[in-house]
């Protein structure tokens, strides 16, 4: 099989999306399903992802064509840190909602180190903020009794003698 | 005492010995000449390299990649869009305030595509997405702008400090900024695909939002999304990882929900993991292994207990807070311990070894070496008062001395063991091997009683300090020399020749071994070729101890200088000097994963240094009535021996509420 090989995506929402092969293979979901089902002649269905996103995913997978295959260890090193790097951090400037769909559309199709990227975005937004904050910038109600607030937040202040 | 006065006493030290009686051994500053073995420079400790192929840490994934994985959230864009309708609504109770000065922005990306004929998502979303402007996203970035600042902790909580304000905010604005990138690229797609537009008739909810929207401005342009909502548990939970313990925290008290994913134990053993999980370099280890207060790999492990608990222990270092538990037992100096979770061995002048159990209460197991009666005339032992001075133990135990122990029930009767000062020890899984004033070292099978496997002759003096890894042991003596033994088959593999004066430490890691001589000079090895590779020299007189750290990078000396150098292992250079100590500095510990120097002196005390700074951070004078002849350090504890025939545990998780889940032991 020839390296640029051509393959076609159709979105859930039925748009056809060529796509070099060695850039769809940064799904391993896409890699494995080649593999085990030979060469696509037919445009390959990605159901649970639209065109919107599934083109920021091939973006992302251009550019990130060349990275070294992912080890597949689940080394705590990945995530140490919330760290990212500068083309990363551009390409999630995206909205909310964008960014969740990006995340779980890499969760589909298994593009580890783009699910990586996004889930330390979304951390980067929770990251050192008061809950109230956390609140603000996902729109979420606080659902708890003053009194379940004052326990959790004792308990994490637990620190035998202060 | 209450905490803070303990906090205010250990901020304290006062050089004030001179105002305490003084016992008899230290009164002169000048080492003893009168007894042979006591070379005030012998007997040094021994670090224990440690052991990184038994790490406990194996990852136990909750959530395992591949299939479920997949399966779970195969439906996510269904769930959706039921709540859809709500989220409008929600955006535009919500987001009204926050675009005040955002009308002027210019925002090059947008607004060319704007007038696409909607295709692609001609679902419900639709009318919540394409209303989205470049306006609101400058309200966006205005919102997340603040949050760089320092946020002051509610209640008696610790303040927020941003950790890394640079990648926060420039991920925050990735995040909140630039819905522009977004909408030209969607927009574009648009305009790409205008033959979709038929399906637009399904989604008769969504159009019925914009219109209602049309007249309305920017402000509900902004989409906030909850998470915890939107992404399946285990997503939300691989993006909680990524947090640091105190936000992890502020997240629990978002809402139920988040509470709920945030104290999972999946993520709190990640978060405990990285706070305080130390993977050690592999290949420059031996088998034996240092506590590292890791607890056990156990399901149902409660990490976040356990990182509560190691907080509290943290913080007790911090204040100096510490029981003193005085192991005694021996009948002269004890020169020399070291010690796992399950044991405490020392070994002392008066010629026997002891193992003690290193749990309440504290008894002595074992002792080996000649009976009582064999030994002539014990010496000068110190009279046990207790002598605070400086930061004193919180609360003093004094285990009862185990009966059998002393009357020498537990003596096994074998001749094979040391017939003079035991000097040094170390120990790993399997063996121990211990060092001796009778010119030769033991090695003893742990496993199967502590039986004596082989005697290494070869030095024509006092065995000082001796170290092992899994090829080697290494001996250093006062005839000058080092040998190098092979730990299999006890053979003589190399005799290390330079030193002009006693040998009084050694460590070894891979090929590499350091020595500290009384002639002032401390030196690099290479096992392999038997040469000296590097001289470290003090400023000014003897060198009594050398640590070496586990990568091999780091080497600290000390001695009569009276201050600790600390040397670059590869250029050579001296990177400081850790001052405090009045007196010879005897005995060194490094604790990497804890990142603390602790050293023990002539002066009577036990000092902490901060590995990465060089401050002193904790001073413990007095807590022995003499010299302190070897220190050791684990997360919890420091183990120090003295002159005075005791052996104290610094105990720094001592009644800590939980202490027991940091253990590692199975």
């Amino acid at each position: 099989m020839a390296a640029n090989q051509t393959l076609t995506f159709q979105s859930s929402d039925g748009v056809d999306i060529s796509v070099d092969r060695d850039v769809a293979e940064r799904s391993l979901l896409i890699k494995n399903m080649l593999e085990d089902l030979g060469d696509a002649h037919e445009a390959i269905p990605i159901p649970n992802v639209n065109e919107a996103v599934l083109k920021k995913v091939i973006e992302w997978c251009s550019y990130h064509k060349n990275d070294p295959p992912s080890t597949g260890d689940d080394d705590d090193s990945r995530r140490k840190t919330t760290d990212i790097d500068e083309w990363d951090q551009k390409f999630m400037q995206v909205d909310q909602e964008m960014l969740f769909e990006i995340i779980l559309a890499a969760n589909y199709l298994d593009i580890k180190g783009l699910l990586d990227v996004g889930c330390k975005t979304v951390a980067n937004m929770i990251k050192g903020k008061s809950p109230e904050e956390i609140r603000k910038t996902f729109n979420i109600q606080n659902d708890f009794t003053p009194e379940e607030e004052d326990q959790i937040r004792r308990e994490n202040e637990w620190a035998e003698d202060r | 005492m209450t905490p803070r006065d303990s906090t205010a006493a250990s901020s304290r030290r006062r050089p004030s010995l001179s105002t305490k009686p003084r016992p008899r051994t230290s009164a002169s500053a000048a080492p003893p000449t009168t007894v042979v073995e006591s070379d005030p420079w012998s007997g040094v400790p021994v670090l224990d390299p440690r052991d990184d192929e038994n790490e406990v840490l194996e990852d136990m994934n909750c959530f395992p990649d591949g299939v479920p994985r997949r399966r779970k959230t195969k439906s996510f864009s269904n769930m959706r869009h039921p709540v859809d309708g709500l989220r409008a609504l929600g955006r535009r109770l919500s987001v009204s305030i926050r675009n005040k000065s955002s009308r002027h922005s210019v925002q090059p990306l947008d607004s060319c595509h704007d007038s696409g004929s909607d295709s692609w998502d001609a679902g419900v979303r639709d009318a919540a997405v394409s209303r989205r402007a470049s306006l609101s996203s400058v309200a966006g970035w205005q919102y997340y702008a603040p949050i760089a600042v320092p946020i002051p902790g509610s209640g008696r909580a610790p303040p927020i400090l941003p950790q890394n304000i640079y990648a926060g905010s420039a991920a925050r604005a990735a995040a909140a900024a630039q819905n522009e990138m977004a909408r030209s690229e969607r927009d574009g797609t648009k305009l790409a695909d205008p033959n979709r537009l038929t399906l637009d008739s399904e989604s008769g909810i969504g159009i019925d939002l914009r219109d209602r929207s049309e007249g309305s401005d920017v402000d509900l342009a902004v989409v906030r999304l909850d998470p915890v909502t939107f992404l399946p548990p285990e997503i939300m939970s691989q993006v909680l990882a990524c947090l640091d313990p105190p936000s992890l925290m502020q997240a629990e008290l978002v809402s139920r929900s988040w509470s709920e994913q945030a104290s999972s134990r999946h993520i709190w053993r990640q978060v405990f993991r990285r706070a305080y999980g130390h993977h050690r370099p592999s290949g420059l280890s031996s088998k034996r292994k240092q506590p590292a207060g890791l607890g056990r790999p156990v399901p149902n492990q409660d990490w976040k207990r356990m990182f509560l608990v190691r907080r509290a222990l943290e913080h007790r270092w911090k204040k100096g807070k510490a029981a003193a538990i005085y192991l005694q037992g021996h009948t002269d100096s004890v020169y020399c311990a070291q010690f796992d979770e399950d044991k405490i061995i020392t070994g002392s002048r008066d010629r026997t070894i002891r193992v003690w159990d290193a749990h309440y209460p504290w008894p002595c197991r074992k002792v080996i070496g000649p009976s009582p009666a064999e030994v002539p005339g014990t010496g000068p032992v110190n009279n046990p008062t207790q002598q605070t001075s400086g930061t004193p133990p919180f609360l003093t135990i004094h285990p009862p001395p185990t009966q059998s122990a002393g009357t020498g029930a537990l003596v096994e009767g074998t001749d094979d063991h040391h017939s003079a000062s035991i000097l040094c020890l170390q120990f790993d899984e399997e063996i121990m091997v211990t060092g001796s004033s009778d010119y030769t070292c033991i090695v003893w099978d742990i496993k199967q009683d502590y039986r004596p496997i082989r005697r290494l002759s070869g030095h024509r003096a006092g065995v000082l300090d001796v170290c092992f890894d899994d090829r080697y042991i290494v001996s250093c003596s006062k005839d000058t020399t080092i040998c190098v033994w092979d730990r299999a088959t006890g053979a003589l593999v190399k005799k290390l020749l330079g030193h002009r004066g006693p040998v009084n430490a050694v460590q070894l890691r891979g090929d590499l071994v350091v020595s500290a001589s009384g002639d002032g000079v401390a030196k690099l090895w290479n096992i392999a070729s038997g040469l000296c590779v590097k001289e470290f020299p003090s400023k000014d007189r003897g060198l009594a101890c050398i640590e070496f750290s586990d990568d091999a990078r780091t080497i600290l000396t000390g001695g009569n200088d009276q201050v600790i150098y600390q040397f670059d292992a590869n250029t050579g250079d001296m990177v400081r000097e850790l001052e405090g100590h009045g007196g010879l500095v005897r005995s060194l510990h490094l604790d990497s994963a804890s990142q603390r120097i602790v050293s023990g002196s002539y002066d009577m005390s036990v000092k902490v240094f901060d590995a990465e700074t060089g401050e002193l951070s904790i001073d413990l004078p007095g807590w022995t009535t003499s010299w302190m002849l070897s220190v050791k350090s684990d997360y919890r504890r420091i183990v120090a021996t003295s002159q005075d025939s005791r052996t104290v545990i610094m105990d720094f998780g001592y009644g800590l509420d939980g202490i027991e889940l940091l253990e590692e032991g199975s």
